[in-house]
């Protein structure tokens, strides 16, 4: 190789720098600076357990059974959101009627812990004031009557009872018994 | 899980697509493109199983990928571990119950330990598709250069 060549290739290197100057750097600092993040981005679900009354509506709503409404051995019903299978289409902020279920920016949600990925609301359940059966949510009793006064004198008796009790409404009307 | 010590290193990731939609897959190779540029930390994909640290899993697992990616993380050498990308590997997504797929990484590191394969770390990473950035964020976590953010949250409420 010439030393004309030499220059030559010398020079097609500087070259090359001026046209990556004149571009600038690319890559984004991310870990380290803040992410672009656009106000409709979809993230991960916040569910505040103040207003959440158990009642499936976003479990009815999710496609891939995010949410799930799942009754332990105690009686207690708790909603559980696991994140790692949501989809983040947020049908469940559309549903749900109390507005319990926000939206976030949230998408930093690597673990190496899949417990992690857990969000529990454990409700308290009603109780039947005739036969003791557990059934619903208190919070979804209490729901209910702020929308419809009319219920409350029924509102904690769970399905079996309120059905006999319409039965007996029927045979005292017909007095006696009926079928 | 206590974090194992090779993982500050640069991390050579096996990609296995077990049947997945290609959208992780495609995000894959947006965090390798020079504006998320990935290979800063040191990431690499590797064409073969023997030369890598990480299997990177995206989709559901279908049963017919199964034996494949039994074979391939058998054949990783050992300190290795498992990055289940997408919200499809984390927990199934809308194929969770269905009947050709086993239903994302838990399930397969129930079948791992039926066969006795064992492996040093297994880490999630939600999201339909993974955003970029969660990605490179799920590498700066592996490496123990950003705090984990997550936390689980269990309530209970009563009246």
């Amino acid at each position: 190789m010439s030393l004309k060549d030499m220059r030559r290739s010398r020079l097609g290197f500087l070259r090359a720098l001026v046209i990556a100057g004149r571009s600038g750097r690319v890559t984004r600092r991310y870990p380290y600076e803040e992410p672009l993040v656009t106000s409709d981005f979809r993230g991960k679900i916040d569910i505040d357990e103040t207003k959440c009354i158990g009642c499936g509506a976003c479990v009815n709503a999710c496609p891939p059974n995010a949410l799930e409404l799942i009754n332990t051995r105690d009686g207690y019903i708790s909603l559980r959101y696991f994140v790692g299978r949501c989809i983040f289409c947020w049908r469940c902020i559309d549903v749900c009627p109390t507005g319990a279920i926000k939206g976030t920016r949230e998408f930093e949600l690597a673990t190496d812990d899949i417990s992690d990925l857990y969000d529990i609301i454990v409700h308290e359940p009603n109780r039947c004031r005739e036969c003791g059966k557990l059934f619903s949510t208190k919070r979804m009793g209490d729901y209910v009557v702020t929308k419809s006064p009319l219920v409350e004198n029924y509102v904690d008796l769970d399905p079996d009872c309120r059905r006999n009790r319409f039965l007996k409404a029927i045979e005292n009307r017909f007095g006696g018994r009926v079928g | 899980m206590g974090k194992p010590k090779f993982l500050g290193k640069s991390i050579w990731v096996f990609h296995l697509n077990t049947g997945s939609c290609n959208g992780c897959d495609i995000e894959v190779l947006d965090v390798l493109t020079p504006y998320h540029d990935a290979e800063r930390f040191g990431v690499k994909l590797v064409v073969s199983p023997r030369h890598a640290d990480a299997a990177l899993l995206t989709g559901p697992i279908t049963l017919e990928s199964l034996p494949k990616v039994l074979r391939a993380i058998e054949a990783m050498p050992r300190p290795r571990i498992i990055i289940a990308l997408g919200s499809c590997a984390c927990g199934g997504n809308i194929w969770h119950s269905s009947y050709s797929v086993i239903g994302g990484v838990p399930e397969l590191l129930k079948i791992l330990k039926e066969r006795g394969i064992e492996v040093d770390g297994v880490y999630y990473v939600p999201g339909c598709p993974v955003r970029p950035e969660s990605i490179v964020y799920a590498v700066g976590l592996i490496k123990g250069l950003v705090p984990k953010k997550i936390k689980p949250k269990v309530k209970k409420v009563g009246r």
